[in-house]
């Protein structure tokens, strides 16, 4: 008998998530992805100051923060010829690999572990046992069974307080939680201990920046200047406080991060095996070490892979307005041309057009239009973009690098490359991703003191500045890879000011409503297929949705 | 010597009171350097010193004289709103804001007169004419409204009894962005209006050849008896 | 408190900090301490509407106290859509037991703006309207926080045109509200602003637009580092110019401090470690109303509105006074040549000089 379940709010995530899944003999069978907010930011932009719109695209989204305004910064130096001195590129870089391994470690801890890690289980640990289990995965050294005791017991006050806060009503004792307890115990102490570093990375964000969430970006550069010998500038005091938070970050991700992960991973095998969803990635490729012009040069490559035939990358064009289109059939607006067509960016529109149901509402009418996500699609295929795709794409194109993070992780948990292809492969990637991040930090972080060394200071490239130099008209698009995929943002500029400007990010290509054709986006799909256990729990589900790591204020901004 | 005889004879009128004339030339001079101290707050010259910031002041001392000019302009004005009440016939409101048709109607020939220029002689007026009257009531406003932004701005910068007055203009307006903002726009008004006011005053000294100018700094106008329609 | 994992001296040092703010002195620290040990921890609902989350992220980084210790120690998370465990109807029902056994006690803080257009479905939550949501769970709470510049003034989403009526807390409720603004606020100004609320149980002294005078009574630019070099007439002129690398004011550069109230200046950012200033750029002035409608950023007065970018009052105030100028010129000429009869007539009234 088939029953349309409904999980509204999904929680642990960015934004306001509705899924619709229809199970039948325990098998989710058909499923729909609704993103319930808008803000029309899309509108808010047209007749702006082109050299602002980084500052409003980043407010799309607090958690991804920065990857709209790089995207944005971009965009507008595509659109009017800048190429930006090799600095403002490290400082970018720096920047963004910082939010990659902060963004990735929150969501690994905070919004994602609570599917796999019963918290209440804690309780029952045995601290010494914790501490040996600890030990022996990790060199990292807050793991006496003193430290592990303190932690229960703190939880086990929490708990008997009667007040659960952010725990109340989880779905503790759930069959489908399969740490033993201690393991939990250590996700748990790791929670908090995350929760307390994540605090210190975005430190660098704020040298350079000057706050997050939200630091300042720049077109034609970066904002900050360097002085060696100035206070008042980036001078020896402050790139030494960036070198520690990064000598901190990769014990971090080394010490904790990937040993947990691992470890959990260990104890959820048969997910390998569920939540594989489209079988497209798509990755823009980002992190360039010589210039944003030079895509050769990008630390992640741009490509798409079709079919998971891991032989054959294909090139993306983003400038080709036949490549990358979005549709509207099931999302709420309305297209001059008509809903069944396809636009490119580029000739983008954005009208609200809400036919839901009217509030409150139990269900939606799915067969119609039913969520604020665009469709994305890519030559007429639904891609999944990500942690994942970025590896694959890496990965089929034998990066050395990559191919040895992911090599060993496999022979870790005894698995074999198809694994990826799953809830359990995009959670893992994800950690894999950090781990390169972070160590390319460093690397960005001595080549930029390198540069200052041999005198290269430059931050700014002033002669476009002035909008009497632009001309008349111009159009430009901006790639980046965001935590959670392939980001870009599309401009047109008309007498100095934006005459239309549209973004397709990651989680509308992930979590978007069916197309004219009736194709699946990557959440639906992945859910085709996932077993619940208990109707009324919807752990499973939420599990392979956390996986993507969704953030609806991007989807649909 | 014939000439004589056929010129026309002038009576002397007391127009200007010298309260009138003090505050004239005091508001002329502080309007003079809010415009001048204004301008460069808004669109400040910057300089590279080789000295440290702390031995210079350039800028605060050009903020400070604003602000100075600006009390005296306030307490000048509100001498002059004052006087409103109680000085001459020339000096009072009732010059200011037409309430009756005729004045509408003088207004009229006025423009006809002095500015479209469609009939070449008009009425010689002793005090303002109606049309320049009105203009300066307008102007008063902008002197108000001007005044209010100005010490609305001050109130973030001194807890002094006056400024703390206009605290509430800032949430009226939406926040000090918007004060500022039209603070600064009707800096022109002050700039147009100079312009086209000393203008004006030398081509009716022009035209009509009485003593215009000096009127603000004796008091006095030249008035032909034959004009003269028992106003003095 | 000890058993807690975290010891008393943590504790004292946060109480420490929440009386310091407060403005207590260290003698009256140990009625903060009872207040806080025999108290159960106070109950918030933490709602999220047309938000980019940020303000919850800024939250999570506050350094005093650090977040784990408020969420574990201070207060009851009962709902925050961001970290809650459960989801789906497990969420709603923390949310409706907490408004139901602790009516009347609970806080409220509200992140995100609420879009009244179109009867409010630009933001539904479980099927329901975001303001029938913050209508219902306000109804009973001791107080309301609003977060962020979403919450107090509507931010990003209120800019013209607001496609969705995005509308700020304060405009929908009949009660008061702490508005919190900044985009995001200050994680330690956020969190200072709880515990305020918490040490005392009443709200912290508030300006005429809601907000905790302790955090938003003065100007950006009155505590601002670089206002020595602003009085001094010392300003950059070009990004990373000479001037910008000796760290001039940035005023020229559009910075908005002399019209923003915010203490980024004086808490700085992620613990102390800089502001935008700091590092560069200029203030945007993001805890002011409407400041995305003041752009663009880069100039410190707005474009004209139905001008070009950077036709600022200036560029119309030089035009109508060329206007002038020209103007005054053609009439000049005009009244020379129509009004010659009347000069010359002048010219013959005259008496001779020397005879009188
Ligand atoms: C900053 C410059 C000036 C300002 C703001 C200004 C303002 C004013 C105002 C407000 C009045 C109305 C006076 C009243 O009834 O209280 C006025 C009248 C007058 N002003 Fe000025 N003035 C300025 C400069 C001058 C100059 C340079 C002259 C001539 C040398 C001048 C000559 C006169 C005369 C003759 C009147 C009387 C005009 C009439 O009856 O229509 N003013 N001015
Ligand atoms: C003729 C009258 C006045 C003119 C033309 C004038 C003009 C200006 C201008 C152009 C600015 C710069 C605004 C900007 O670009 O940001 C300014 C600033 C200011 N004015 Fe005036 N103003 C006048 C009267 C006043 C008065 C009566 C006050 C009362 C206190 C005042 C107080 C201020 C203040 C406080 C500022 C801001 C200065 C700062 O923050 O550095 N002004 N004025
Ligand atoms: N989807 C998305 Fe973002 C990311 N990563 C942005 O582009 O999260 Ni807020
Ligand atoms: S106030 Fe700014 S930072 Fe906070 S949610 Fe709104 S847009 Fe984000
Ligand atoms: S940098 Fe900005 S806030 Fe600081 S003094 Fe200059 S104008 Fe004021
Ligand atoms: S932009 Fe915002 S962060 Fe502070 S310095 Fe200005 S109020
Ligand atoms: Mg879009």
């Amino acid at each position: 008998m088939a029953k349309r379940i409904v999980v509204d709010p999904v929680t642990r995530i960015e934004g306001h998530l509705r899924i619709e899944a229809v199970v039948e003999n325990g098998r989710i069978t058909e499923a729909y992805s609704a993103g319930t907010m808008v803000r029309g930011l899309e509108k808010i932009l047209i007749g702006r100051d082109p050299r602002d719109a980084w500052a409003f695209t980043q407010r799309v989204c607090g958690v991804c923060t920065t990857v709209h305004a790089l995207a944005s910064v971009r965009t507008v130096e595509d659109a009017l010829g800048i190429t930006v001195p090799k600095n403002a590129e490290l400082v970018r870089n720096i920047m963004y690999c910082t939010l990659m391994v902060q963004d990735h470690v929150i969501h690994f801890y905070h919004l994602h572990a609570l599917d796999w890690v019963d918290v209440v289980s804690v309780l029952s640990a045995d601290p010494v046992e914790t501490s040996k289990i600890a030990r022996s995965i990790s060199k990292w050294p807050k793991t006496s069974p003193a430290y592990f005791k303190a932690v229960q017991d703190r939880i086990k006050t929490f708990v008997e307080s009667g007040q659960l806060g952010i725990f109340a009503n989880g779905y503790w004792g759930h069959p489908q939680y399969k740490l033993p307890p201690e393991v939990n115990l250590i996700g748990v102490a790791h929670y908090l201990e995350a929760l307390e570093w994540q605090k210190e990375i975005v430190k660098i964000h704020a040298v350079f920046g000057g706050k997050n969430p939200h630091p300042n970006y720049l077109v034609g550069g970066v904002p900050c200047s360097f002085n060696m010998d100035e206070v008042n500038a980036i001078n020896a005091e402050r790139l030494n406080l960036v070198g520690r938070l990064i000598t901190e970050a990769i014990q971090f991700v080394e010490h904790v991060y990937i040993p947990d992960l691992l470890a959990v991973a260990g104890f959820y095998k048969d997910w390998a095996s569920i939540g594989g969803g489209v079988s497209n990635y798509l990755s823009y490729g980002d992190l360039p070490t010589r210039s944003y012009n030079d895509i050769d040069s990008f630390k992640f490559p741009r490509g798409a892979i079709l079919n998971r035939n891991l032989n054959e990358v294909h090139e993306v064009n983003a400038r080709d307005t036949e490549e990358i289109k979005e549709y509207i059939a099931h999302s709420w607006y309305r297209y001059t041309g008509g809903d069944g067509t396809g636009l490119h960016p580029w000739n983008g529109e954005t009208q609200l057009n809400y036919t839901g149901p009217t509030p409150p509402y139990d269900y939606l009418n799915v067969d119609e239009k039913y969520s604020f996500l665009k469709t994305p699609r890519w030559k007429g295929h639904a891609m999944e973009v990500g942690p994942l795709a970025r590896l694959l794409v890496a990965y089929a194109q034998g990066h050395e690098e990559v191919k040895e993070v992911v090599g060993e992780a496999l022979a870790r948990l005894d698995v074999g490359p198809e694994a990826l292809f799953s809830t359990l492969g995009r959670t893992a990637a994800r950690g894999l991703e950090a781990r390169l991040a972070v160590h390319w930090l460093k690397g960005f972080y001595d080549e930029l003191v390198g540069n200052i060394k041999a005198g290269e200071t430059r931050t700014f490239t002033p002669d476009k500045w002035d909008p009497d130099t632009w001309p008349q008209t111009a159009e430009g698009v901006g790639m980046t890879e965001a935590p959670r995929g392939a980001l870009a943002h599309w401009i047109k500029i008309k007498d100095k000011k934006i005459d239309n400007y549209q973004l397709v990010v990651p989680t509308t290509w992930n979590g978007s409503p069916k197309d004219p054709k009736g194709q699946r986006s990557a959440y639906e799909e992945a859910l085709i297929g996932t077993p619940v256990a208990d109707q009324n729990i919807p752990l499973e589900i939420i599990r392979t949705i956390h996986s993507f790591d969704p953030c609806l204020a991007c989807a649909v901004h | 010597m014939a000439d004589v005889q056929t010129a026309p004879s002038y009576k002397r009128v007391y127009v200007w009171e010298l309260p009138v004339r003090f505050y004239h030339w005091v508001n002329a001079l502080c309007v003079f350097i809010l415009i001048i101290t204004g301008f460069l707050i808004g669109n400040p010259v910057s300089i590279s010193y080789s000295t440290e910031a702390y031995q210079q002041y350039w800028f605060g001392t050009v903020r400070f004289l604003h602000f100075v000019t600006a009390f005296i302009f306030f307490f000048n004005f509100m001498f002059r709103i004052y006087w409103g009440f109680v000085g001459n016939r020339y000096a009072r409101w009732t010059n200011f804001i037409p309430h009756k048709a005729a004045q509408f109607k003088e207004m009229w020939e006025v423009l006809k007169v002095d500015v479209l220029q469609t009939s070449l002689k008009g009425e010689i007026h002793v005090g303002h004419n109606m049309l320049a009257g009105f203009i300066y009531f307008i102007s008063f406003l902008v002197f108000l409204f001007q005044a209010i932004t100005g010490f609305a701005l001050y109130s973030s910068m001194s807890s002094a009894w006056l400024p703390q007055q206009f605290t509430w203009v800032v949430a009226l307006m939406g926040g000090e962005f918007a004060v500022r903002q039209w603070h600064h726009t009707f800096m022109w008004f002050f700039i147009v209006f100079v312009l086209i006011h000393v203008y004006l005053v030398a081509y009716h000294d022009y035209i009509e050849g009485r003593g215009t100018t000096s009127s603000m700094v004796g008091g006095w106008k030249f008035v032909k008896e034959s004009r003269l329609k028992g106003e003095a | 408190m000890q058993e807690k994992g975290y010891s008393r001296r943590d504790f004292l040092r946060f109480c420490a900090f929440a009386a310091s703010i407060a403005g207590i002195e260290a003698s009256g620290l140990n009625t903060v301490v009872a207040a806080f040990e025999h108290t159960p921890r106070p109950p918030v609902l933490w709602l999220h509407f047309q938000e980019c989350t940020c303000c919850s992220e800024s939250f999570i980084r506050s350094s005093h106290p650090v977040v784990a210790d408020i969420v574990f120690d201070v207060l009851s998370l009962d709902y925050t859509e961001t970290l809650q465990a459960a989801s789906g109807h497990q969420a709603e029902k923390c949310l409706h037991d907490t408004m139901k056994t602790y009516a009347g006690k609970y806080i409220v803080l509200v992140e995100g703006s609420v879009p009244l257009a179109n009867d409010g479905v630009y933001c539904c939550i479980g099927g329901r309207t975001a303001k029938d949501i913050l209508l219902d769970v306000t109804q009973d709470a001791a107080a309301v926080i609003a977060w962020g510049s979403c919450a107090s003034f509507g931010c990003v989403q209120n800019a013209k045109p607001n496609p969705t009526g995005a509308t700020p807390v304060h405009q929908i409720l009949n009660k008061p509200v702490i508005n919190v603004p900044g985009c995001p606020p200050i994680a330690d100004v956020m969190t200072g602003v709880v515990t305020h609320l918490l040490v005392y149980g009443r709200t912290p002294e508030l300006d005429s637009r809601g907000r905790p005078k302790a955090f938003y009574a003065r100007r950006v630019h009155d505590t601002c580092y670089r206002r020595p070099y602003y009085d001094a007439g010392m300003f950059v002129e070009s990004w990373d110019d000479d001037k910008a690398r000796k760290g001039y004011c940035l005023y020229k550069m559009g910075c908005r401090g002399p019209v923003t109230y915010n203490a980024c200046a004086v808490t700085k950012w992620n613990g102390g470690v800089s502001y935008p200033i700091q590092s560069g750029h200029g203030c945007i002035g993001c805890s002011e109303d409407k400041f995305w409608d003041n752009g663009p950023f880069y100039q410190h007065l707005a474009s004209f509105p139905g001008f070009g970018i950077e036709s600022t009052a200036d560029t119309i105030g030089k035009v109508v006074g060329v206007a002038t100028a020209v103007g005054i010129t053609a009439h000049a000429i005009t009244t020379n040549i129509r009004k010659k009869s009347l000069i010359d007539e002048h010219r013959e009234e005259s008496v001779e000089g020397g005879e009188i």
